[in-house]
């Protein structure tokens, strides 16, 4: 017999307490690791973008209002050695729905000629690339929406658009993109859809944003500066903004919702640390003579402090792995691929949140066990001997 | 098999609740011989137990002196007294003070985790002491499913376990049938006659009394009277 065997003995004294502690546990830790995943998985995808060097130039009030595609050619007059930029691509938001379904793809209609190059992470090989220029209905599909509907390469797809004037227009995949960055993306060619839009009578070339690939940081910066002087105070005034800050427009659309997480993290782990801090003071307070004894009989202060900590740290980490390993194995074996949250297409579990759920179990057994164990190392035995439980 | 001698000199205790002073103990003096079985009487509030825990190194006297053996308690810190306690005093207490989620024989191993020793060692250890209190079948048995004879037999085998000089015991049979009682009773006359301990037995019961070899009787703090009885032998006691 050992003391951590007593520890576990002592989990068993009132089981239903006991186990009502554990689920007490256990739900918001799985909670946290799946809402600390989340997070984690934008940060990774914000990293990955960065990466990218693409800055995004809008109108400066609001990406629905459009800018001419005229301003490409100015924008890259802004760099005619290309010291800063590589290249520069139109983008116009179609918004198509399958027929018959009532989820949007983010669908867009990209330059054909430089969508290869400012999208170089779509991994396009020349032959994709030849086949995009070839076919004027070319779509490059994130994997995320091709697994949703079944769709392969060479198939021909129809999507109705949710702006005006409706266009349902006909699509040959070219290539399906696995980089988790684009998993939900659909971009077909620009020069198709404004074709199609002047046979249905809107003859307007008009983007909602380009994007520009640049060659390092502090060119993306320079040229972020530069663009936006160039237009203010014209009829077509611009906002820059790199990829991320663009992608946080979209995602804070729904809400703080990194912030939102951290803080229902926060939550979840005051709620369960008062709900350890309870279960501890109860468990110590019925076991205030019997403690007594335990000095009775030679065991040191802190040894008495060890057993009543150890005790609460054995609950933190018994319910947080309860918490944690379904959900790990859950996500592990199912891991929601219908998520269709902005970038996010998988909700994987990330090590960083399983371990951060572990330490951050210790850490409220620590404080949860801390008090009631000071006070049993403080306990006078005699008067341990005489209380009443 | 070994005992320790045990002398209060002038041993006072006084307990302090909200600036009160509360006298418990008024310069006691006694000398219990090693090997002997003395039993502590009086009225409740006359500082029996209080007189159990100095001797137990549980409390410190307010003044005087407290010898065991060759430990002069009232000389020690906190943390010697805690080791000390776990080497030469065994106690067993009214409510027999069980672990109710441990067998019995892991609730007579608890006092050995203190020691360094073997895993043998210490199942050895065990299987010996609940042997002596005939409890050898029942050493996977928790707590609620013993009677409370057996449950007794359970802390003394617990207050045997380490071998200690002396054994403290504070009404042992306080919660016991008269037929119960007198077998743990009889337990304990082995355990002086036999292995040679020093008990100190605090009881209201006479008959209890009737065990030791001597009955100190304690009234308000200070020694009333010690008499020395006439000796109950085992066999007799089981008779």
């Amino acid at each position: 017999m050992t003391i951590s065997y007593v520890l576990m003995q002592n989990l068993r004294r009132n089981r239903l307490r006991t186990g009502l502690t554990l689920v007490a546990f256990a739900l918001p830790m799985a909670i946290f690791v799946a809402a600390i995943s989340f997070v984690v998985a934008l940060v990774e995808l914000s990293a990955a973008s960065q990466k990218e060097l693409r800055l995004a130039v809008h109108q400066k009030t609001t990406i629905t209002n459009m800018l001419p595609e005229a301003l490409r050619r100015k924008i890259e007059a802004l760099d005619p050695d290309r010291q800063r930029l590589t290249a520069v691509c139109g983008m116009r938001w179609f918004g198509g729905r399958v027929p018959g379904e009532q989820n949007t793809i983010t669908s867009l209609a990209a330059d054909a000629d430089t969508f290869p190059i400012v999208y170089s992470d779509t991994n396009l090989t020349d032959a994709d690339v030849a086949e995009w220029m070839r076919e004027r209905r070319a779509a490059v599909v994130g994997q995320a929406v091709a697994e949703r509907y079944g769709w392969k390469v060479g198939d021909l797809r129809t999507l109705t658009s949710t702006v005006p004037p409706y266009l349902s227009l006909e699509f040959k995949i070219v290539k399906i993109v696995d980089n988790p960055t684009r998993q939900n993306f659909f971009y077909f060619r620009r020069d198709y859809l404004q074709e199609s839009r002047k046979a249905a009578g809107s003859d307007d070339p008009l983007c909602n944003v380009f994007w520009i690939k640049c060659r390092s940081a502090e060119a993306l910066r320079s040229l972020q500066k530069d663009i936006d002087a160039t237009f203010a105070h014209t009829p077509d005034e611009t906002k820059s903004e790199d990829e991320n800050a663009f992608a946080a427009n979209f995602i804070q659309a729904a809400g703080n919702i990194p912030g939102l997480m951290q803080a229902m993290a926060l939550v979840v782990v005051v709620i369960i640390a008062l709900v350890a801090g309870n279960t501890m003071m109860m468990s110590f307070r019925e076991r205030t003579r019997e403690l007594g004894v335990f000095k009775a009989i030679g065991f040191p202060r802190l040894r008495v402090f060890i057993i009543v900590l150890g005790e609460s740290l054995m609950l933190a980490l018994i319910g947080a792995l309860l918490g944690v390993l379904p959900t790990v194995t859950m996500l592990t074996l199912f891991p929601l691929p219908r998520l269709n949250f902005g970038p996010i297409t998988q909700l994987r579990i990330s090590p960083v949140a399983v371990v951060g759920s572990l330490i951050i179990a210790l850490a409220v057994g620590i404080a949860a066990g801390l008090w009631p164990a000071y006070q049993a190392m403080r306990l006078r035995t005699t008067d341990a001997l005489r209380s009443v439980a | 098999m070994s005992a320790a001698e045990i002398e209060c000199i002038d041993v006072r205790k006084v307990y302090r609740k909200d600036r009160i002073a509360i006298p418990v103990l008024d310069g006691l003096n006694l000398r219990i011989a090693a090997g002997e079985f003395v039993t502590l009487m009086g009225p409740s509030g006359s500082g029996k137990s209080t007189l159990l825990h100095l001797i137990g190194g549980l409390d410190s006297p307010t003044g005087g002196s407290v010898r065991v053996g060759d430990a002069q308690l009232e000389r020690m810190s906190e943390r010697e007294l805690t080791a000390w306690r776990s080497r030469h005093v065994g106690f067993i207490f009214q409510m027999y003070h069980l672990v109710p989620v441990l067998t019995a024989a892991q609730n007579v191993e608890l006092p050995l985790l203190l020691f360094k020793m073997s895993a043998a060692e210490r199942r050895e250890r065990v299987a010996t002491a609940l042997k002596i209190v005939g409890l050898s079948d029942r050493t996977d048995h928790r707590p609620n499913q013993l009677s409370g004879g057996q449950e007794q037999r359970v802390a003394i085998a617990r207050a045997l376990v380490t071998d200690p000089d002396v054994i403290l015991a504070d009404e042992p049979t306080g919660d016991l049938d008269a037929r119960t009682s007198e077998e743990i009773l009889t337990l304990l006359n082995l355990l002086n006659t036999e292995f040679g301990k020093t008990i100190l037995m605090v009881t209201h019961d006479p008959k209890a009394a009737a065990h030791g070899q001597r009955t100190i009787h304690l009234e308000k703090g200070v020694l009333e009277r010690d008499e020395v009885m006439p000796r109950k032998t085992v066999a007799a006691a089981s008779a």
